[in-house]
């Protein structure tokens, strides 16, 4: 492998313990990916707080279990600086309404000790797992990390940057030492698509482009890039956001072009491996149906748990939810949370979003998730999301009952208490 | 019946012998593998019941999560682990995993093991040559999952 002379200094310590060990990390995953060099990242988006996997950790150091967890060292190395522009991902703690979603205070103090860490290295604590839609937004070309795996196909995509989807240790790793293996995602030639998704159903909701990301990657083999064609001309952030995120919950892709709507696919040829095409798949109304009733436990029945917003919800999702429950009320004995990140919630305090869901009976929560958390009101016996990754993740974690709709089912099975005729078959 | 050899590139070192765990699916990273049992609990997967402590796990990739690796990382803690990792073809997620979890592992391999691996059978995997060494053995000839 190659180094550059400030990279050779760090791994002989001349920086200290901390980036040597990070960059020594970093090497040995170059190694395994058989890159020959290292890039530099500008960016890093990391997953912050006092997450349930750290406890596989026999210790109640917090510094050997960050050590351990964060940069695989099983030397005590305090996490006290980044090298880059960090921002943290969710954590499984809502600070504000932390007893409403079912957390201890010591659940909650605990996470405040991990956050505290992390801001004192420098990361800004803005707690979302869509960090493009608060302030983390790399250009054409530059190279970020990031854990949230569909903000990796969000930004690669749309914005034509470069990251890997490579997991935790790698970011906290990059994040402190500036530095990811040059391979995959940071290199052009490794960006063209492989596989030609027709799109013959008509999306337009967000619920359809959600079931359009999940019957795709249920479709595509692993180390493959999708291109989307046929009838996509309604993507946008807002319904992309929800397509990447069951993109990535059933598949692997860290980049997928959509033709005439994405950066490096003006044309089929733009983005088409030199290989040519490895398979040609048509995705039409009966793959979208067939993933909603994967997703969506058939027997209508009482909910007493309803969760929107995964990924988290933007400003204008947020007022659409208010102006729905404008002047209802959610039934007794349901709960309703509506998840966005801390800066969105700031705006839909100041825009009365927030009183008039909160009027109504629910709760506009930021920072976390049912899936992050793993919390939902206890004795919960059937929930509704209107995320195929939320309900997708959950189901194998619980023996309730698990609906997945569009928000205005969520919103009305919150208000009756009750799922019913679970929507009608998408007819496009 | 002579031991068949796949060569591939040899990226952490050591050796280790196990009976493989084919997995031609890839395992997804949330709700994919009980990180305190090492049991495999994605829904319909063909590997769902089975455990990946102990094996030579044969795996085509990652998906979902970007934390994928961090699932192996946690189970490995608990003395939960694969003996050894074949990855046929090397991918982000797996390769932080194969860091991780610091048994002997062999990457892009120069033939498809899924076409001569098969679960049960008992595999050598030299991390440092780059060798999968299989051995068909009875009562082994199981397929893949």
């Amino acid at each position: 492998m190659y180094f550059s002379e400030e990279e050779k200094r760090v791994l002989g310590g001349e920086s200290g313990p901390l980036k040597q060990k990070t960059l020594d990390f970093i090497v040995k995953y170059a190694n395994v990916l058989g890159a020959e060099r290292l890039c530099k990242v500008s960016k890093a988006h990391l997953f912050c707080g006092a997450h349930h996997y750290l406890e596989a950790v026999r210790s109640k150091d917090m510094d050997e279990i960050m050590s351990e967890m964060w940069f695989c060292s099983s030397e005590k190395i305090p996490f006290d600086a980044v090298g880059c522009f960090s921002q943290s991902d969710c954590s499984p703690v809502d600070h504000l309404n932390w007893s409403k979603m079912g957390c201890r205070g010591d659940e909650f103090r605990k996470n405040e000790r991990y956050l505290d860490r992390c801001l004192k290295a420098g990361v800004h604590l803005v707690g979302s797992c869509v960090p493009y839609m608060t302030g983390f937004i790399p250009l054409f070309g530059e190279h970020y990390v990031t854990t949230e795996s569909h903000a990796v196909l969000m930004m690669n995509s749309l914005w034509g940057a470069c990251a890997n989807a490579d997991g935790i240790e790698a970011a906290f790793c990059s994040a402190v030492c500036t530095r990811t293996p040059l391979w995959g995602m940071h290199l052009p030639e490794s960006r063209k698509g492989t596989h030609l998704f027709d799109v013959t159903c008509k999306p337009e909701t967000v619920e359809e482009w959600d079931l359009l990301g999940y019957s795709i990657g249920l479709k595509l083999p692993p180390h493959s890039i999708p291109i989307l064609t046929g009838n996509v001309e309604r993507a946008d952030m807002l319904r992309l956001k929800s397509c990447f995120a069951s993109l990535a919950t059933t598949s692997g892709p860290e980049l997928c072009h959509i033709i005439g709507a994405t950066p490096e696919a003006s044309s089929l040829q733009a983005c088409l491996s030199p290989s040519g095409l490895k398979d040609q798949i048509e995705i039409g109304p009966r793959q979208l149906n067939e993933a909603r009733e994967i997703l969506c436990d058939q027997e209508a029945g009482e909910v007493d748990y309803v969760s929107l917003g995964c990924p988290h919800y933007s400003i204008d999702q947020i007022s659409a939810v208010a102006g729905f429950l404008n002047g209802c009320k959610v039934k007794a004995g349901v709960t309703l949370h509506v998840w966005t990140a801390l800066p969105i919630k700031a705006v839909a305090d100041r825009c009365g979003y927030t009183k008039t869901i909160e009027d109504a009976g629910g709760v506009l929560m930021v920072g976390s998730c049912p899936l992050v958390s793993e919390k939902w009101p206890a004795g919960t016996r059937a929930m509704a999301f209107d995320s195929a990754k939320q309900a997708h993740y959950i189901k194998p974690l619980t023996k309730t009952k698990v609906f997945f709709g569009n928000w205005e089912e969520c919103l009305q099975a919150s208000i009756s208490g009750t799922w019913g005729r679970w929507s009608t078959w998408i007819q496009l | 019946m002579d031991p068949i050899i796949i060569r591939g590139r040899g990226v952490i070192s050591g050796i280790a012998s196990g009976p493989a765990m084919v997995c031609r699916e890839t395992i997804q990273g949330w709700s994919g593998i009980d990180e305190a049992t090492g049991m495999v609990i994605e829904k319909g997967h063909p590997a769902e019941g089975q455990t990946i402590c102990g094996v030579v796990l044969v795996l085509s990739g990652g998906k979902g999560s970007n934390g994928w690796s961090s699932h192996f990382h946690a189970a490995r803690l608990r003395g939960i682990s694969p003996c050894a990792l074949v990855l046929p073809k090397i991918d982000s997620r797996t390769g932080v995993a194969a860091v991780v979890c610091g048994v002997p592992t062999v990457v892009d391999l120069e033939n498809d093991p899924f076409k001569v691996i098969e679960n049960g059978d008992q595999v050598t995997v030299d991390g440092t040559s780059g060798i999968v060494t299989i051995c068909k053995v009875s009562g082994s000839g199981q397929g893949v999952f």
